[in-house]
């Protein structure tokens, strides 16, 4: 195919075009992404998920740069909400990628979540094949951030850096928010705040006494916009990525991540069909009208509609 | 799961002015009206915002200039999509335009100019009839 022989000569306008045909979803999006499948899995793919706010954004400008100072080929996908109202989004996470963004060779993507669960778009793990497929080694990407446990985001990244202040409150909420339940590296930035390292040190002992894996989880303190705590940061995901080849409680992480990551997707396209396919019927309209006049309760609307979509013989 | 085609737009700030209210107040309405908007931030050079059209693969390009240089600015960044290959771009222009610029910049190949003060309405309605044309 042209475009993905475009795309591996490294021409820009093409993988960005690519990117836009597997978030609408098209054929020859997902044909091109086969094509491209067998030139990807050597890059180092790394997310960076936090709640709003936490510095996800400046942190990943920062990290673009000092890969790129010792000669990473550096791409970013930044993800961003949809509204809950609508198809419409803000994507502004580049305007704090503006030191990476010239940097030449940088490649940066937004994207819209358009509604997929955990952190990401549909389309971000094809848009980190593109990426690669341009020659980039280091994908960057960072998470809608919507400061609760981002699943997806870990199904994708070899390496997942969660990121924290020391507003975060405490113990407590952070384990209500499940925000340490993925994460292969805990940043705690803008120390130049009160309170972040005696942050770092509550987080750095519940993470010791909750250890679960070989790899103990790093907690780096951070001033990202003073660029402070970067290059730590950088060698804590160069150890992590040696970790993910060579452990083979790693590796093996990495495949069942994948198989879940299709079952997630499965599970969007799937509904959406069904959907397509049911909502058009009579049968369809007559639920909802018995559930508003409350003569079926919720729960039996669930089950009629289910039959509706997947009728036994 | 949405499998359609959204209408992507950049709002960009070329140049040397630094006020941005009214180009954020634009790119907020778009995403009211459904679109995905990526927004370059302050004094951005054509280069840089050609770059990001590129890269984000928008549709659309809106410049809101408000220095009184639109006329250069904007057949600058008709010279640089299309040796980027990316000519087929709608460009739209937002700011303080007299109307007696506006045969010139639509000359040059803007498809629609709406100086400060237009509603709101009217620029998200223009988009759209323009996008279902495309
Ligand atoms: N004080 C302080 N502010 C920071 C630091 N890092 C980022 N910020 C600021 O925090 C705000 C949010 O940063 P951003 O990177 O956009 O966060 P994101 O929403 O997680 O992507 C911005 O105003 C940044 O300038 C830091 O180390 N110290
Ligand atoms: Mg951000």
């Amino acid at each position: 195919m042209e475009l993905v022989d475009k795309v591996l000569r490294g021409d820009e306008g093409s993988a960005a075009r690519l990117i836009s045909m597997i978030e609408e979803g098209r054929d020859e999006g997902y044909e091109a992404i086969s094509l491209l499948f067998p030139y990807t899995g050597k890059a180092h793919v790394i997310g960076v998920t936090g709640a709003p706010g936490a510095g996800k954004s400046t942190i990943v400008d920062k990290l673009a740069i000092s890969f790129g100072r010792q000669g990473g080929k550096v791409g970013i996908i930044a993800v961003d909400p949809t509204s809950a109202k609508g198809s419409g989004a803000f994507l502004g996470d580049r305007l704090r990628m503006r030191n990476a963004e010239k940097l030449e060779g940088v490649f940066i993507r937004s994207m819209a979540h358009r509604g997929f669960p955990g952190g990401i778009a549909k389309a971000t793990l094809g848009a980190a094949y593109v990426l690669e497929g341009l020659g980039k080694d280091v994908i960057l990407i960072e998470s809608v951030g919507s400061g609760q446990t981002e699943i997806q985001i870990s199904m994708i990244c070899d390496s997942v850096v969660t990121v924290l202040t020391p507003d975060y409150g405490d113990e407590i909420q952070l384990m209500k928010a499940g925000l340490l339940e993925i994460g292969d590296i805990v940043v705690m930035n803008k120390t130049d705040r009160p309170g972040a390292v005696e942050a770092a040190k509550d987080i750095e002992f519940y993470l010791m006494s909750h250890k679960k894996q070989h790899w103990q989880i790093p907690v780096l303190t951070v001033e990202a916009i003073q660029g402070k705590g970067v290059e730590d940061l950088i060698a804590a995901l160069k150890l992590h990525r040696t970790y993910t080849v060579e452990n083979s409680q790693g590796s093996s992480k990495k495949k069942e991540n994948i198989k879940r990551l299709v079952l997630a997707i499965f599970k969007e396209e799937f509904w959406g069909e069904t959907l397509k396919k049911i909502q058009d019927k009579a049968m369809f309209d007559d639920i909802f009208q018995q559930l508003q006049n409350s003569t079926i309760d919720p729960y039996k609307a669930v089950r009629m509609v289910m039959d509706l979509a997947l009728p036994t013989e | 799961m949405e499998n359609k085609k959204n209408m992507k737009v950049l709002i960009a700030k070329p140049g040397l002015d630094g006020h941005d209210r009214g180009a954020k107040v634009v790119a907020q309405a778009l995403k009211e009206a459904g679109m995905e908007v990526v927004y370059s931030g302050l004094h951005r050079t054509i280069d840089q915002i050609v770059n990001i059209a590129v890269q984000e693969d928008v549709n659309v390009i809106g410049l809101s200039i408000m220095t009184g240089a639109h006329i250069p600015i904007t057949q600058k960044l008709f010279q640089k999509i299309k040796e980027k290959g990316i000519g087929d771009k709608i460009v739209f222009v937002g700011g303080v335009i007299p109307s007696r610029d506006v045969p010139k910049l639509k000359e040059l190949g803007v498809v629609g100019v709406f100086p400060g003060g237009t509603p709101l309405a009217e620029t998200i309605q223009f988009l759209q009839s323009i996008s279902k044309k495309g």
